[in-house]
């Protein structure tokens, strides 16, 4: 056996040890990113100039190299179970720097949507919802289910025996016209089914993440599931990855404002929807509250904050060049994101400028966009929420994501099915 | 961005702070309120017991009281029709005006202005102070709207 021999080993070891791809390409998938990167991720040639700059790139199976690779290809399958997609956060620092323009940032967003739409349930939805086509109808699909609720009020308090239970309690205006249990149910209900579609969408990526990095060798670390998400956690609360941008770093204070603002108004919706069951709420629980009322001005904080941190990702989207190129999904999420806080707003202004048809008619589309916000969250960008979530803790969860010192040949070998020194000799 | 690059170093401890910030003020804001000898109870005095009624449904008037005074208004200023329902005959039982009107509409911000023109006394004017929803002062001029 010749040295040469040793140090390369021959074309049969591969196949004794590891079985030949048929590589089939998911046309349509290419069509996709084609359009949605305007054709230019097929320049890559894989020098690997992206996963060396990508600063969140973990040092065992770097990325975003063999995902441009296996997009060029076609190969979804093997997109879709992979969470070095979603570890990304765009901070397009490969994109700035590939020496082809192929823009793998963009093409990494555009799988992302892909994926969303792919683990969507009912899978209609995932289709309407990142077509603009069907605006009209994804609008109207609550303006006429929460008409018909209100419509239909009356004979169902009738029938409860809700309107005869009047107390010393005063009843204000808006809760005259959306009467709250109406909207509680309403939107407790329409929330479920969407948690209930993200529980599916996550569980289903989970499977997939598993039996991809089970092929791949890789992990799991040993760590158990709930102190991979909370380590997760952690690291989403922090923005951890946002810190590691240089190209765009300025995407880190709009989602710092856009995240603490909806943790805000969640705090408040959830103080005020429970407040029957609250038993840190001593004595009465008066609703609306006034402007002065802190919980009333933590919201308001939170709805200014979610209001700048938008603006500032419209900013960002518009004059950036290095923010890439942003799709149809990037501007629905954002745009509607943006109608609930503004339209929001106004509902409350008009409501101290009491002027009373137009206060109903705002807050009844406010209600219509954020019941596109929450209900719409497994099938829009939002899904990232539940989807990057998911990746992050099963980066953790399989041990791939850990930082490690410089791995020595045996090392590098192990657990990974590439050809093992031994076995290329047994070949030989 | 310096802002940018402060929070940014010191991103664990600004998101602690300002998860703090955002998840604390309600829970800390019912367990002190109680503290507050006035209370911030928009519910109704008592009235008068002379009267066992309301001019109408007590229910009605909870919802619709805004639509009556101007119902009434317009038969009085527009068609000359006037009748025994007036301002000063729900006086009779809702005395003080800071504890009958202004206790619900100051605590939800609906600033009332048929006192602009109506004279409808207030027996306790700095009890104005005790109404609002925080049990914050109010500033006299919110009333004027």
């Amino acid at each position: 056996m010749t040295p040469l021999q040793e140090s390369s080993p021959p074309v049969t070891a591969l196949s004794a040890t590891r079985r030949p791809i048929r590589i089939d390409p998911d046309v349509d998938f290419i069509r996709i990113l084609s359009k949605d990167s305007s054709n230019t991720f097929k320049l890559c040639m894989q020098c690997g100039t992206c996963s060396v700059t990508c600063g969140i790139s973990p040092d065992r199976a770097p990325f975003p190299r063999k995902e441009m690779a296996w997009a060029t290809w076609g190969l979804k399958d093997r997109l879709i179970g992979d969470p070095d997609i979603w570890l990304c956060h765009q901070c397009n620092d490969c994109s700035t720097r590939c020496p082809r323009g192929a823009r793998p940032g963009d093409v990494l967003a555009s799988i992302r949507q892909e994926i969303i739409a792919h683990f969507a349930v009912p899978r209609f939805l995932g289709r309407w919802v990142k077509n603009p086509k069907f605006i009209p109808l994804l609008l109207a699909i609550p303006a006429v289910l929460l008409g018909l609720a209100l419509w239909a009020r009356a004979p169902i308090e009738e029938a409860l025996g809700l309107s005869t239970r009047i107390t010393d309690r005063i009843v204000f205006p808006y809760s005259s016209v959306f009467p709250h249990w109406i909207l509680n149910s309403f939107f407790l209900f329409f929330s479920a089914l969407a948690v209930l579609a993200a529980v599916i969408g996550v569980l289903r990526f989970w499977r997939a993440m598993k039996a991809a990095s089970v092929e791949n060798g890789i992990g799991p670390s040993g760590k158990s599931v709930s102190a991979s998400f909370v380590a997760a956690l952690k690291s989403i609360v922090t923005h951890e990855n946002f810190t590691t941008c240089t190209t765009e770093s300025s995407r880190f204070l709009p989602h710092f404002c856009v995240f603490f603002g909806f943790i805000a108004l969640l705090v408040v919706t959830f103080w005020v929807i429970t407040n029957g069951l609250n038993p840190l709420i001593q004595g009465p629980f008066v609703y609306p509250f006034g402007f002065w009322n802190p919980l009333k001005m933590l919201a308001n904080l939170g709805g200014a904050a979610l209001l700048v941190g938008c603006a500032l990702m419209i900013f960002d989207r518009i004059y950036d060049e290095h923010a890439g190129t942003s799709t149809y999904s990037d501007w629905a999420f954002l745009g509607t994101l943006l109608l609930v806080v503004l339209t929001g707003f106004v509902t409350e202004l008009l409501h101290y400028a009491r002027l009373v048809p137009h206060r109903h008619v705002a807050y009844f589309i406010h209600l219509v966009f954020v019941f596109a916000l929450i209900v719409y969250l497994p099938y829009s960008k939002f899904a990232h929420l539940i989807y990057r979530s998911a990746a992050l803790a099963f980066s953790e969860y399989s041990g791939r994501n850990a930082t490690k010192p410089a791995l020595s040949d045996s090392e590098v070998f192990k657990g990974s099915k590439a050809i093992k020194p031994e076995d290329a000799k047994n070949a030989a | 961005m310096k802002i940018d690059s402060l929070l940014k170093k010191n991103r664990s401890v600004v998101a602690v702070v300002v998860l703090a910030l955002v998840v604390l003020p309600p829970i800390g804001y019912y367990a002190i309120r109680d503290a507050f000898p006035q209370g911030n109870d928009p519910f109704l005095e008592k009235p008068n017991p002379k009267y066992q009624e309301c001019v109408r449904d007590i229910s009605w008037m909870r919802l619709h009281h805004m639509e009556l005074l101007k119902d009434l208004r317009v038969q009085v200023v527009r068609e000359g029709k006037r009748n025994d329902i007036t301002l000063a005959k729900c006086r009779e039982c809702h005395a003080n005006r800071s504890r009958f009107c202004d206790r619900c509409h100051l605590t939800v911000n609906l600033y009332l202005d048929c006192f602009g023109c109506h004279n409808y006394p207030e027996s306790a004017r700095e009890s104005m102070h005790a109404v609002s929803g925080s049990g914050l002062p109010v500033p006299r001029s919110g009333l004027q709207d």
